[in-house]
């Protein structure tokens, strides 16, 4: 029986002209923004290598000079794209691409590709992300609304009531003639992704166990919503009213309960303004000591316990430049400046994230959202994971400078200059996002959702619609 | 194979059928007449399972309907007065589709074979139902019946609107399931129908089972007179 109205439905599906067109303009659209984000994807890969390239130039032929120079000059730390952007953009396009390294100062990411678009950027852009998302569980309301309502409308559910149907064979049939339109442009959509992006040579590392656990996700929302669409259907007395309610489902899921999340989450924990938090990371900089600054208190402080500890009378006597010495512990109390109100700002993420999570029973479309980003490295969970790396690089790079400084120069000796070869030491920027484990492991709480959020919607289903 | 012990429904205070007592063996074409509210169709819903009785019982082959819905479905067959199909599925398809609801599993052709048998022209087998008349699709019904092997048929007014040609076929096949031992029970309007195919008629009014004949011990004058007879004596009641 599961078969014969599987059947049924898919004839009656494809020869009624509306659904054909509904399908037809989702492929298109796919097809469109696929098109889109592949060659968006390979410019941005491109620019990224010759950037980093270029970059990576610059810093090594920066030519002799002193370290501390060197320092200030900088390099950038650049962040990949990652082959599943292809299909989630997620929130790359706001967070900036690269990441300015230099002493004293953890610069945030620059150079969004949301800076780079006029007002028109505010209209968003076509993306699979967009389709997979609110398109798709559109498409699904359109297919199933009056899966059940059509068969009253029709007059044909007395002569199937006579001939002694089963409720759940029956719905069995109908879900999947549903599904599997849904799962046969999903599937031809990351197969396409699959093969792309693992033709792609030098431009990150592609994962199909990713790719398919991101494909998993997306079919769970997707029966999520067909399971709604159906129990809408099987209530609703008429086609209409099902269509309206459908469609008011998926207004509050997709549109509006984002929405009140995040409105609720920048309420319930805010971030400092970025004045805020410059003016603090100031005047936690100023409480400490100040590399540039050898006349202050803590650097003459620091001055007298390194003369005792070497047991020397004048700083030109110990074995290290000082100055290269202090610089370095200026750095380390900058950093720890930076990280205590960087990690307040994780913070505030965190309780934010939690939130969302907490607020995720109001919509499939929350966890979904969260796990199709995180798993295309593209969320702001891997921004900061980024940023931290990057950060963590800097600092490893100030100490390889500072340190070259102090141990290959004398106290006083700014004129010294490092080899124009040593640039050539400092190992180069290398990032690897969180792998699929910690990915998952860290969206926990989202699967789990996810996964009470397809046992309720199977339940009320197949518990609550019942033929009679 | 349908007998009814007392059968009764009410809505609120109005009683829609009154202590029905019925018995429609196998082979047998049990014709009810009546008029509009007479109490014909909350019978054949009653006998299918889709209301509950307020009292008394309704069995299918010797089951309780009530008690065993599933089971009862399994050797009826039902043809209302407007059949509808999927319209966007061919005759062929829409047969399979409710054969294979009902367990039975044909091949393409014996569905074809079942089709012919219902009268339907073979030329129709694998047009829309969409382009059917009314006589079209109530053969498809009886396809139904057929492909099903049902023991029992309930109609109810399934010549209603059919041209006397259609009407006229529709007889023909219901005499042929009347051969094969088929147990029918037809709601109608139409005397001369239930005169030329029914073996026992039963004339309705308020629920109630007024008078009941074997078709072959009457005239249709004396069955028309009789039917009038009822419908006067209601009209005066009133």
């Amino acid at each position: 029986m599961i078969s014969k109205t599987f059947s049924k439905e898919t004839k009656e599906l494809l020869r009624e002209g509306r659904v054909l067109i509904s399908l037809i303009i989702v492929i298109l659209l796919l097809a469109v923004a696929v098109f889109i984000s592949a060659r968006q994807y390979q410019n941005i890969n491109e620019q990224y290598k010759v950037a980093q390239q270029t970059e990576r130039a610059n810093w090594d032929n920066q030519g002799a000079k002193n370290p501390h120079s060197a320092a200030h000059y900088g390099t950038y730390a650049f962040k990949p794209k990652y082959p599943l952007s292809l299909l989630d953009q997620g929130v790359d396009k706001y967070t900036g691409t690269s990441i300015f390294l230099e002493a004293h100062a953890r610069n945030e990411a620059q150079f969004s590709a949301a800076a780079d678009q006029t007002g028109l950027a505010r209209f968003g852009d076509l993306t699979p992300d967009f389709i997979l998302l609110f398109i798709i569980p559109l498409l699904i309301i359109l297919l199933g609304f009056n899966t059940f309502t059509k068969e009253r409308e029709m007059g044909t559910l007395t002569l199937l009531k006579s001939q002694g149907i089963s409720s759940f064979r029956w719905i069995w049939g109908k879900w999947l003639a549903l599904f599997t339109p849904i799962f046969s442009i999903t599937f031809v959509l990351f197969l396409i992704a699959g093969l792309v992006l693992s033709n792609l040579k030098d431009f990150g590392v592609f994962n199909w166990s990713t790719l398919v656990t991101m494909f998993l996700v997306y079919m769970v929302f997707y029966a999520v919503f067909i399971n709604m669409v159906l129990l809408i259907s099987a209530k609703a007395k008429k086609s209409g009213i099902a269509l309206v309610i459908g469609l008011s489902v998926w207004i509050i899921a997709c549109l509006v309960a984002p929405k009140m999340a995040t409105n609720f989450a920048q309420a319930r924990h805010p971030y400092p303004t970025a004045q805020e938090f410059a003016e603090a990371v100031q005047m936690d900089k100023e409480k400490g000591l100040d590399g540039h600054n050898p006349w202050g208190e803590e650097a003459q402080q620091l001055e007298r316990e390194v003369l005792a500890e070497y047991g020397v009378d004048s700083l030109s006597q110990l074995p290290f430049n000082f100055d290269g010495y202090i610089m370095q512990k200026g750095e380390e109390h900058q950093a720890e400046v930076y990280f205590k109100h960087y990690n307040h700002l994780k913070t505030q993420y965190g309780k934010q994230t939690q939130v969302y999570q907490t607020l995720a029973v109001m919509s499939p479309f929350l966890p979904t959202r969260f796990l199709s980003m995180s798993l295309a490295n593209t969320d702001y969970g891997t921004h900061w994971h980024f940023n931290d790396a990057a950060e963590k690089y800097r600092i490893a790079a100030q100490k390889l400078l500072n340190d070259h400084f102090a141990e290959n120069s004398e106290y006083g000796d700014w004129d010294w200059k490092a080899d124009a070869n040593y640039w050539q030491e400092l190992p180069s920027f290398e990032y690897e996002p969180p792998s699929l484990s910690s990915t998952l492991s860290k969206n926990t709480s989202n699967v789990v959702l996810l996964g009470g959020w397809l046992v309720l919607s199977f339940g009320m289903l197949f518990l609550t619609v019942k033929i009679k | 194979m349908i007998t009814t012990k007392d059968l009764t429904k009410t809505y609120g205070g109005q009683i829609a059928l009154d202590h029905l007592n019925l018995n429609v063996k196998a082979g047998e074409i049990y014709c009810l007449l009546g008029a509009n509210g007479a109490g014909k169709t909350t019978a054949i819903n009653l006998l299918l399972g889709f209301i509950e009785p307020t009292s008394g019982s309704a069995f299918i082959n010797q089951l309780e309907v009530h008690k065993n819905p599933k089971a009862t479905k399994h050797f009826l067959a039902y043809i209302p007065e407007n059949l509808m199909l999927y319209p966007s599925l061919t005759a062929v398809e829409n047969l399979d589709y409710f054969s294979g609801i009902a367990g039975k599993k044909l091949s393409s052709a014996a569905l074809k074979d079942v089709l012919e048998e219902s009268g339907l022209q073979p030329d129709a087998f694998d047009k829309r139902i969409s382009t059917f008349s009314k006589g079209m699709r109530q053969k498809v019904g009886i396809a139904i019946a057929l492909a099903k092997d049902a023991k029992v048929l309930l109609l109810d007014e399934p010549t209603s609107g059919l041209d006397p040609q259609a009407s006229n076929e529709f007889g023909i096949v219901l005499q042929k399931l009347k051969t094969k031992g088929v147990a029918t029970l037809m709601a109608t309007h139409d005397l001369f129908r239930a005169k030329e195919i029914g073996t026992h008629v039963g004339i309705m009014k308020d629920g109630q089972l007024k008078q009941e004949f074997v078709v072959e011990k009457i005239t249709l004058s004396e069955l028309e007179k009789c039917y009038l007879d009822t419908m006067k004596y209601e009209k005066e009641s009133v």
